[in-house]
């Protein structure tokens, strides 16, 4: 039998699989991947606590709600990371520093 | 007294005013002439000639009438008032002719004289200045006028000494000539001040006229004071001005006296400083003939007839004792001297010693009227040296000789070569020694007499002075008559070591004869007396007579003149032997006698050891302590401070500026380190607030 601690098990690797990749990652694309993965978790936990809840489904909702949600943020990244390499011909984000105090 | 002035009087101050103002105002246009300038000469000559003039006005209107005296307020120093005016008596109006009578001859003898010199100018502006000072000086009333022009006298001494100054002799001569006198008015200045507080007047009538304060004076009981009792009954009192001391301790009186007498001895070359005068002949010889032998030197004699009042017996011995022994001593140098105008000045000296003696003994118009008699023919001698040393400057230049043209050894036979100046030489000479029919023989036998008289009853010692004269006057005899054999007679002995010599000797232009011989007409006696034998009928004794207790009738007026004329004539005809007939009987030149004399006794070494060289040694320690000790102290001082500064600059570079840069540093690191998590690097931001989340974590796990 699946339990929930399985389920939870398996969101903290993702969650941790995503933040090594936003930190480590020398690509934004990947970085955004990460985010991804880490959005994942999240979803994940709320489909698996769903279960418990007393009110019937309002997880698999909310999830599904957070899953377009995250396609409309990807979608809004993706668009940023394509300026960001217009301007600097780049999307590695240790080149793109200009956000540093002068 | 000077409200009631007759229009004779008024004539008489104005005529004195003019003959002294008229050199000063010579020598004023010719420093604005040229340098060069020809008409310096004959500038000068006509003020002299002026003054001389108006000498003899001056002369004539006071010669034995009563004296002028008036003044006027010079300035006002609180409540004392310092008069200027003009004292004319006998004593004054006659040295005011004399020195202009001398001078107008040497100025024009100057004239031709000077001619090729380059500071031709210069030298007659020089001697105008001095004729101005030397009238001056001897028509003012007031002491403190006296010592200004006193000053200056000696001040133009000093520049015509050292006329020619690019000579080291020349320049060392007028040092020493100043040096010496300068001593001299140290103690006049003292004498000067001493008598202004005792009496409070620098007037030199109120201090020593007829019914001065200072015959009034006496010392009693160690004050040096006013004595009522010696006041004739005529005056009842003695007014003083106030501020006067009127009584001051004795010594003071012996001090002023010590005083004057140095200052007579500077300027009149008494025995200790009379070095200057030989070594002054280093100016042309006109200059020597006006100044060093006419006129200058008698100023000394001259403060002493203005002062005579202030010295009691005692000073008056001693100053015999001095005038003797300079007067001897002076006479034994010149026997040896060879340098022509050498044995001029100490014979100079030596009469000089004479008038002092006269002064000392009390036979005060003797020796003024040998200071005037004096004065003529010892111009006429340095006129005559100055022709011969002229005509030897020639025949050196004539044939490139290297010699001293002062040099008599290398003279001689000069007599029919220059006979003119042999002529008046031998008046001179004549009148130098003393035998009758000259105007010397007049004044000097009236000292020797004198002498004798005033010996007369005092201790045997004393009779030393007058004998010593006697010798001296002999000695007199010797040295002069050495002079003119060798100079004038026997062979021309320049010419025996250079047979090849071209000589055209002269007597010289007119401005050479013309001042001889009228020098030479006032040697003789009828211009001093129409009894040649006899001093007491001269007008020049009478007027300046103030002794009133004649007695003509001592056995001495006969002994005397028959002795000094005797033995002088024994002592030529000796001279004659040596150095004409050239006789084996000449004298060896390697005792002890002939090196003392020859050495000039020694003075001038002694005074070098004694004086010059610990002042000099003095003066070089002082230089080494200054530049060592005192030097060395504030170089001490300076790099003490300099060491203290050095530290400080230290101090405040490493440790003040230092703690500043460690406060920076540190703040600046701090900085840096946050500032290195501000890479711009959005993985870093995220990975720092991870590490930091996890550390919150733990740290409230463990706690």
């Amino acid at each position: 039998m699946i339990t929930l601690t399985d389920f939870l098990v398996v969101s903290v690797a993702l969650f941790c699989i995503g933040l090594y990749m936003i930190i480590s990652k020398r690509n934004a694309i990947q970085i955004l991947i990460g985010i991804e993965l880490i959005l994942n978790a999240a979803i994940l936990n709320l489909v698996a606590f769903g279960k418990h809840d007393a009110v019937n489904n309002s997880g698999q909702i909310f999830a599904l709600f957070a899953i377009v949600l995250a396609a409309a943020t990807t979608a809004v990244a993706l668009a940023i990371i394509l300026n960001v390499y217009r301007k600097y011909k780049t999307i590695d984000p240790d080149k793109i520093n200009n956000l540093k105090d002068q | 007294m000077n409200n009631t002035l007759s229009h004779t009087d008024t004539s008489i101050i104005i005529c004195t005013i003019a003959a002294v103002a008229l050199p000063l105002f010579a020598a004023v246009v010719n420093f604005c002439l040229p340098v060069k300038s020809k008409v310096a000469g004959w500038v000068s000559t006509l003020a002299i000639l002026l003054g001389c003039v108006l000498s003899a006005k001056v002369f004539a209107g006071v010669w034995n009438s009563s004296q002028i005296h008036i003044k006027e307020v010079w300035f006002t120093i609180g409540t004392t008032k310092v008069y200027a005016g003009i004292l004319l008596n006998n004593l004054s109006v006659l040295m005011l002719l004399l020195v202009s009578l001398i001078a107008l001859p040497v100025h024009v003898y100057s004239t031709a004289y000077m001619k090729h010199d380059e500071r031709y100018g210069r030298y007659f502006t020089y001697l105008s200045f001095f004729c101005f000072s030397m009238l001056a000086l001897v028509v003012v009333d007031n002491l403190v006028l006296f010592y200004g022009f006193w000053e200056l006298v000696g001040f133009s001494s000093y520049l015509l000494i050292g006329f020619w100054f690019t000579r080291d002799k020349a320049v060392q001569a007028n040092k020493k000539a100043f040096i010496m006198n300068r001593i001299g008015d140290i103690g006049l200045l003292s004498a000067i001040i001493i008598l202004f507080v005792m009496y409070g007047t620098f007037d030199i009538d109120a201090l020593f006229g007829h019914s001065g304060a200072v015959s009034f004076s006496a010392i009693r009981e160690g004050q040096w004071a006013i004595a009522l009792d010696l006041l004739p009954k005529s005056v009842g009192s003695v007014w003083l001005p106030s501020g006067a001391k009127g009584a001051i301790p004795a010594v003071w009186q012996y001090v002023a006296v010590a005083g004057i007498f140095l200052a007579v001895a500077a300027k009149s070359a008494q025995f200790p400083l009379h070095t200057w005068l030989p070594d002054a002949m280093e100016g042309p010889t006109s200059v020597s003939a006006l100044i060093h032998a006419a006129t200058m030197v008698a100023a000394g004699v001259f403060l002493l007839g203005r002062v005579y009042p202030m010295f009691n017996g005692t000073e008056l011995t001693i100053l015999a004792i001095i005038g003797c022994f300079t007067a001897f001593m002076a006479a034994t140098i010149a026997l040896t001297q060879n340098d022509l105008k050498r044995v001029l000045a100490y014979s100079t000296i030596s009469q000089l010693g004479f008038m002092v003696l006269g002064m000392g003994v009390g036979a005060y118009s003797s020796s003024l009227f040998h200071l005037a008699t004096h004065a003529f023919f010892k111009c006429l001698l340095f006129l005559v040296a100055g022709i011969v040393i002229h005509q030897m400057q020639h025949v050196k230049e004539d044939n490139n000789l290297d010699i001293d043209p002062q040099d008599i050894l290398l003279m001689g036979g000069l007599r029919k070569k220059i006979p003119l100046t042999f002529m008046v030489a031998v008046i001179a000479g004549l009148a130098l020694i003393g035998l009758p029919l000259t105007s010397g023989y007049l004044s000097k036998d009236g000292i020797l007499i004198q002498a004798f008289e005033w010996s007369d009853g005092k201790s045997v010692w004393l009779k030393i002075i007058p004998v010593t004269a006697l010798i001296t006057s002999w000695l007199t005899a010797f040295y002069v008559a050495r002079l003119i054999f060798k100079v004038f007679f026997g062979d021309f002995r320049l010419q025996n070591i250079h047979p090849k010599l071209k000589l055209h000797l002269t007597d010289g232009g007119w401005q050479y004869k013309l001042p001889v011989v009228l020098l030479a007409v006032c040697c003789l006696f009828p211009l001093f007396s129409f009894n040649p034998f006899s001093y007491e009928t001269s007008w020049l004794f009478k007027g300046l007579n103030i002794s009133r207790i004649t007695k003509f009738e001592s056995i001495y007026h006969l002994i005397i003149p028959v002795l000094v004329n005797g033995i002088s004539l024994v002592v030529l005809y000796l001279a004659y032997a040596i150095y004409v007939k050239q006789n084996s009987f000449a004298f060896s030149q390697t005792g002890f006698f002939y090196r003392l004399s020859y050495n000039q006794w020694y003075i001038d070494k002694i005074y070098k050891r004694v004086f010059v060289k610990p002042v000099l040694g003095l003066g070089k320690t002082l230089f080494w302590f200054d530049k060592n000790i005192i030097d060395g102290f504030v170089h001490l001082l300076t790099n003490m401070a300099g060491c203290v500064a050095r530290f400080s600059a230290w101090a405040d570079k490493y440790i003040v500026d230092g703690f500043l840069h460690l406060l920076a540093a540190i703040v600046q690191s701090i900085g840096n380190f946050a500032r290195k998590f501000q890479g711009g690097k959005v993985q870093y931001y995220l990975f720092s607030m991870l590490v930091i989340v996890l550390a919150l974590f733990l740290f409230k796990i463990l706690l």
